[in-house]
């Protein structure tokens, strides 16, 4: 491998000492092909066309104290050296018409000549990998030494330095921690989901959408990215945040895009609107499923271009907001349904995350516990524990089959603080633990009884062991398969109710045969539902 | 193969330079580890690569580990060839070491090689090209080493620029190397090679070694010679019959007239306190010739770390006889019978 310096005439530096004395300075460039641990063979010295006299001293002294480096001279455009833009353009021009040969020989790129713009870009350049190299730096002697002086260089490849790393990974911890609210979550995907993020956070400004069922805490986490981005000085503006499902017909518009004065009755005064809210800051769009399709088509715009309408307005404003989205909802379906915009849709789930529920990871029922006793008592300035069975007893029941979470977080906290409110000198008792199960247990018998009401009642069809084990979705699906069979006069036509679209797809239908299939699965015959 | 433990002993450039001399001359292959192992930057620096690429350059070497930092060299050697050749040495490097490495190999040609060095002449890490004429050399001739050499041009660090010609002619047969006493002082100067530097740095060298040893106008030399860089060497010679020794002191960034005269006055009262006819620095020079010839013996003023070093590598590469034996408190006889 041969070693190749690229390096700017140091038209100060190199030029040190009148040309009699330049041998008692130190100049840069050429005590770097003196030194007796590196031997340059070639020197790539970049010379504007003003310094061509320099130039050649400072070759002709290399090539007299090391015969083994042959340089080239190249004349380049300086005559603007501090102007960044010129300098980084003639560099990258240099760079882009070098033929590098990466696998036969190395580089070095030298910083220590040219101005500090010129070795900002000469920095950037090879950070960037356009000069595919490392940095060289020089450094003088120390005072009345006879030496050449020193040489250090530098990888840019970061990963290369231990302390450095180390140091990444820590902020890169410290930002995952922060991102989960400083709780230890055990579950592995949550926390994958969580390291992802949080480089999403950091590098890309791009729209986020957080799915998940109602209370696995998206508006936290949402408010989180916005910390751990205003910590990261990403953003300056402020978090706003606006739950779509309050926002209904003209109002809507007008509380998202403001509206002028006048614009409609009652408007009597200008109103900016939310998006003009978060200008430079964050816009989180809660329940984003349920924005009405004129307000879709605004928002989208308000996205691409930055831009939108006011209401009554002729004029339209701009705002340069973060996007994070979130829902509860199946917005794919809502797409096909047409509820939804498509194009709203593929602009706004760049980064999808999916929000497991409290059930989904309940290794994180304790962790979360601790969390929120804590939070409740910074918030009332108190003591607040549980006593050892207390706390076994609540924590096998959020692990039982009985422990469904429907609300997931949301439920977690109103319980701790009926829990903690409910404690005489802090201390949370079994007594207490007892009195909260029932409440969550009557609570949660409640919700299902609630959801299963629309469909039939399927208890007279099959056996309650086999209902327990089977989840609220094919409890509805198999109400439907009951429904459509009794109303069909034969296993083909309930299979013609059922299969009504994908039927169509197929070359030849058997329905019936479908019908029977998943009957048998239950046990149970066509003939059997008619009779019941 | 031969395995040279390069930590060994003095542990730096010397041990590796005369492992490749005594393989070249001898033909015999050698390994080279654990290379200046050790010191702060380990392996091989550029002037240690110089004197390898020189002396591959002569014999048609094989040789694997010819890096920068290489801790390892193996040293394979081919036919030693005759001619002219041209070392570009650089600054860094010192052409002098390259001719101590590769002129005994020369000389056991049957044809003189003519050789062309450019770089470093008077850098004080190294014998000076004075030195090599004025003390080396003609003990050298004793040996039956023919060398002619010649300089155009002096080369001072850092600057460089040096430029120098030895003509190296076929080994005579000689007598047993024998060396044990100086004889009369025929003559004794004190000179100082100068350039670039104003002129009253030389005057005060040249005062201030008469303050101590007193010598007769003619006795003292100016010489401003022309260079690339600045440079100064103080040179306090002594010529008696059997021996001419030579005292350096080199000028440097810093170091004050006065004192680069009292460094080179040092070396000259200490070897005048001894009755011994070899310095310091030649004795370690003389042993690889010697062995290479009928052997002998000779007295120096010091055992030093580089001599005791040349003479494990000898050992191991060549079935000799050496001992050293102290005489007195600057006095050491050292024999070698081959």
């Amino acid at each position: 491998m041969k070693t190749v310096v690229i390096s700017i005439l140091g038209t100060a530096l190199d030029r040190r000492g009148s040309k009699r004395n330049r041998w008692s300075k130190w100049r840069p460039t050429i005590s770097m092909c003196q030194q007796e641990d590196l031997i340059i063979d070639r020197l790539e010295l970049l010379i504007d066309a003003r310094s061509q006299s320099l130039a050649d001293i400072v070759t002709e002294d290399i090539q007299e104290t090391s015969p083994e480096t042959e340089v080239r001279q190249h004349i380049v455009d300086f005559t603007q050296p501090w102007d960044f833009e010129s300098v980084y353009s003639t560099l990258l021009d240099f760079s882009r018409s070098y033929n590098f040969k990466p696998d036969r020989e190395n580089y070095l790129i030298h910083i220590t000549t040219g101005t500090h713009v010129a070795q900002i870009c000469l920095y950037l350049l090879t950070e960037t990998r356009h000069l595919p190299g490392k940095l060289i730096q020089t450094s003088p002697p120390s005072k009345d030494s006879n030496s050449t002086g020193e040489y250090q260089l530098i990888d840019l490849d970061l990963s290369k330095y231990d302390q450095i790393a180390s140091r990444f990974k820590k902020e890169h911890e410290e930002g995952t921690t922060y991102l989960k609210g400083g709780i230890n979550t055990l579950n592995a995907t949550f926390n994958r989901m969580i390291e992802h993020l949080e480089q999403v956070s950091i590098r890309s400004e791009e729209p986020i959408l957080l799915m998940g069922p109602t209370g696995a805490g998206k508006s936290q986490l949402a408010q989180r990215v916005y910390q751990l981005r205003k910590h990261r000085g990403k953003l300056m503006g402020e978090l706003v945040t606006v739950n779509c499902a309050t926002l209904r017909g003209e109002s809507a518009m007008s509380a998202l895009f403001g509206h002028k004065k006048g614009a409609f009755t009652g408007a009597n005064h200008e109103r900016p609107g939310l998006l003009s809210q978060a200008n430079g800051g964050l816009l989180f769009l809660d329940e984003i499923g349920e924005l009405g399709l004129d307000e879709q088509a605004m928002l989208l715009r308000a996205i691409e271009d930055k831009q939108f309408l006011p209401l009554g307005a002729d004029k339209e404003v701009s705002s340069d907001f973060q996007l994070i989205s979130g829902t509860n909802r199946d917005l794919l379906e809502a797409v096909n349904k047409g509820h939804f915009r498509e194009d709203l849709l593929t602009r706004i789930d760049l980064w999808t995350y999916t929000l497991p529920s409290l059930r989904e990871r309940i290794e994180d029922l304790a962790p979360n516990i601790d969390y929120e006793i804590e939070k409740y008592a910074k918030k009332t300035n108190s003591q607040i524990s549980f006593n050892k069975t207390a706390r076994e007893k609540y924590l096998s029941f959020g692990h039982s089959q009985q422990g469904i979470w429907s609300g997931n977080f949301r439920d977690l906290n109103a319980s701790i603080t009926r829990m903690a409110t409910l404690t005489n000198g802090g201390r949370i008792t079994s007594d207490i633990v007892d009195e909260e199960i029932v409440r969550l247990v009557n609570k949660w018998s409640q919700s299902i009884g609630k959801n299963s009401s629309p469909s039939l009642d399927i208890t007279k069809y099959l056996n309650k062991n086999t209902i327990e084990q089977m989840d609220y979705y094919e409890q509805a699906c198999f109400s439907v398969i009951i429904e459509s069979c009794k109303k069909a006069n034969s296993m083909a036509e309930a299979g013609r109710i059922l299969f009504d679209k994908s039927r169509e797809t197929k070359a030849s239908n058997n329905d019936s045969h479908r019908v029977k299939q998943i009957l048998t699965k239950y046990g149970i015959s066509f003939a059997q539902i008619k009779n019941i | 193969m031969i395995i040279i433990d390069g930590s060994k002993g003095e542990g730096g450039g010397q041990i590796f330079r005369s492992s490749l001399t005594l393989a070249m001359c001898l033909g015999k292959s050698v390994r080279i580890e654990n290379i200046r192992a050790g010191r702060k930057k380990p392996g091989l620096l550029r002037q240690h690569l110089t004197c390898l690429k020189a002396a591959q350059a002569i014999c048609a070497a094989d040789v694997s580990g010819a890096d920068l930092g290489s801790q390892e060299v193996i040293f394979i050697p081919g036919a030693l060839k005759p001619g002219e050749y041209h070392f570009a040495v650089g600054s860094a490097g010192s052409t002098t070491l390259v001719f101590q490495t590769i002129f005994p190999a020369l000389a056991m040609l049957d044809e003189s090689s003519e050789l062309l060095f450019e770089g470093g002449t008077h850098n004080g890490m190294a014998p000076s090209y004075d030195f090599i004429r004025e003390c080396f050399l003609p003990r050298m001739q004793n040996l039956g080493y023919c060398v002619d050499v010649d300089i155009e041009a002096y080369g001072f660090y850092p600057a460089g620029g040096g430029r120098w010609r030895a003509r190296i002619h076929p080994k005579q047969d000689a007598p047993v190397f024998d060396l044990l006493e100086r004889g009369v002082v025929l003559s004794q100067s004190a000179v100082v090679t100068q350039a670039k530097i104003p002129a009253h740095v030389a005057r005060r060298e040249l005062a201030c070694i008469g303050r101590d040893w007193p010598l007769a106008p003619e006795q003292q030399h100016l010489r401003f010679v022309e260079s690339r860089g600045p440079g100064n060497i103080l040179s306090l010679r002594l010529q008696m019959q059997n021996i001419s020794e030579v005292f350096e002191s080199i000028g440097e960034r810093g170091v004050s007239a006065e004192r680069v005269a009292q460094n080179a006055m040092i070396q000259v009262q200490q070897y005048l306190a001894s009755e011994a006819p070899v310095g310091e620095y030649l004795a370690d020079q003389l042993l690889i010739p010697m062995a290479l010839s009928q052997g002998g013996c000779f007295r120096t003023t010091a055992k030093s770390e580089h001599l005791v070093t040349n003479i494990a590598v000898i050992r191991q590469l060549m079935d000799v006889d050496i001992s050293i034996e102290k005489l007195g408190s600057a006095d050491y006889l050292v024999s070698l019978a081959v």
